[in-house]
This record gives structure tokens, C-alpha cells and sequence, in this order.
């Protein structure tokens, strides 16, 4: 099948490339199908892509490779759609934004994939974690010691 | 919207499996217990509203927006 998106043109995808998510996500609840691609510049990056609107793209990291302490704990209800059988099935992802003064990484609300079954859902988190989460760049770190 | 008035300790029925209790009322603010199956989650609104709002921020990132990230530490 091909996908046409806004950000990386036209892709060939094969079928069992979807990723399914039952709810959507927030504010993109008419999103069921996404695709995970990797970044051309960046391997610690992928981008979340709706099959079905061209513009819709979330880029996504792996948490823990940028807040090593990383955990969050949600209620068995939050999983429950996602069938899976064991926890090391389950990859968890962040979605990567930007504010004024920084990238920022969502850790509130994760999306965690189903490798096995290629289910996903945007989880929200118990308790006190940030939806902006800011990063501090290399080069930021560079001025500060200046 | 339905709206329905209930005193402290009596519930409302929500389908055959969710019912909503209210627990306790002091002043203008109410407390609720929350049973629901385990595959419903249940959160405050206010959460689910500013994570959407994250989401929708976050989808206008274009790929040039992500050469600040770097790379992590190996």
C-alpha cells in the first residue's frame, strides 16, 4: 500500500508495517493507523505517521535513552487494550515536542506498542510527570559552561 | 446533558458496570468513587484536555525542528 505524508513524501508500505490503535490518540482520535519510520538524520529518533492524513507526524524517542531514570506506573485498564501477554512486548515511546526554550519530551502521557500484535495506545501515566519535559541539548550545555 | 441531583453516599449507574458514588460533599467541592471495569480507564478531564493539546503541539514539529535533539549518550 501507499501512503502519501506532508513531511516525507509518498511511502511504499507493506500491510503488516500499520500499527493499530484502537482509541486514536489525544486530539487525534479519527487517527487509527500509524506507521513508525525511522529518521534519515538521527537513529534515536522514529516519527509516528498517520496512514490515513499526510500531515499528522509525531516524532517519537525511546525515553529512556534521554532520561535514563525514566519509569511511569498507569492502571492495568490503560493497557488493556493492548493484549499484551508480556511485558518486554510492550516498546514505549515518548513523544518529542519543542516550546520556547527547548525540545521537550512528553513523559505524562507515553505511547506504548504491542511489538507482537503491532497494537498501540497513548497511555497517560499516575502521578506527577511532565508533559514538557525539557532537554537540555548538547550545545545549550556548550553556552552555560562558557 | 442529563442532569441528575444526588445526596452524599447515593450513586448513578452508568451502563450495566459503572457506577459513580458520591462520596462526600464539602463546600463546592464534591468527592466521587469511580467503579469501573478494568479496561475503562477513568482520569480527570483537565488531564486528558493538556494532553491533547501536547499532542497537537507536538504534531506541527517538522524534521528540522529535531537537529537540536542530539544524539544521547551512548
Amino acid at each position: 500500500m501507499q501512503i502519501r505524508t506532508t513531511r516525507f513524501g509518498s511511502l511504499e508500505l507493506e500491510p503488516s508495517d500499520t500499527i493499530h490503535f484502537p482509541n486514536g490518540l489525544l486530539g487525534f482520535e479519527d487517527c487509527r493507523q500509524w506507521v513508525l519510520l525511522a529518521d534519515a538524520g538521527n537513529s534515536a529518533l522514529g516519527w509516528l505517521q498517520s496512514t490515513t492524513r499526510p500531515e499528522v507526524a509525531l516524532a517519537v524517542v525511546s525515553p529512556r535513552r534521554f532520561v535514563p531514570h525514566y519509569q511511569f506506573k498507569v492502571y492495568r485498564s490503560e493497557l488493556a487494550v493492548l493484549e499484551l501477554e508480556q511485558v518486554r512486548d510492550a516498546q514505549v515511546l515518548a513523544i518529542v515536542g519543542k516550546n520556547e526554550r527547548s525540545i521537550t519530551l512528553n513523559l505524562k502521557a507515553p505511547v506504548v506498542i504491542n511489538l507482537r500484535c503491532q497494537l498501540g495506545r497513548q497511555v497517560v501515566a499516575n502521578g506527577d510527570l511532565p508533559l514538557q519535559h525539557e532537554l537540555t541539548t548538547a550545545s545549550s550545555t556548550l553556552k552555560k559552561s562558557a | 446533558m442529563l442532569v441528575l441531583s444526588r445526596q452524599r453516599d447515593e450513586s448513578i449507574m452508568i451502563g450495566d458496570n459503572i457506577v459513580i458514588t458520591i462520596v462526600d460533599i464539602r463546600g463546592d467541592k464534591v468527592r466521587l468513587g469511580i467503579n469501573a471495569p478494568a479496561e475503562i480507564p477513568v482520569h480527570r478531564q483537565e488531564v486528558y484536555e493538556a494532553i491533547q493539546r501536547e499532542n497537537l503541539r507536538a504534531s506541527r514539529l517538522e524534521p528540522k525542528d529535531t537537529r537540536q535533539l542530539g544524539k544521547p549518550k551512548e
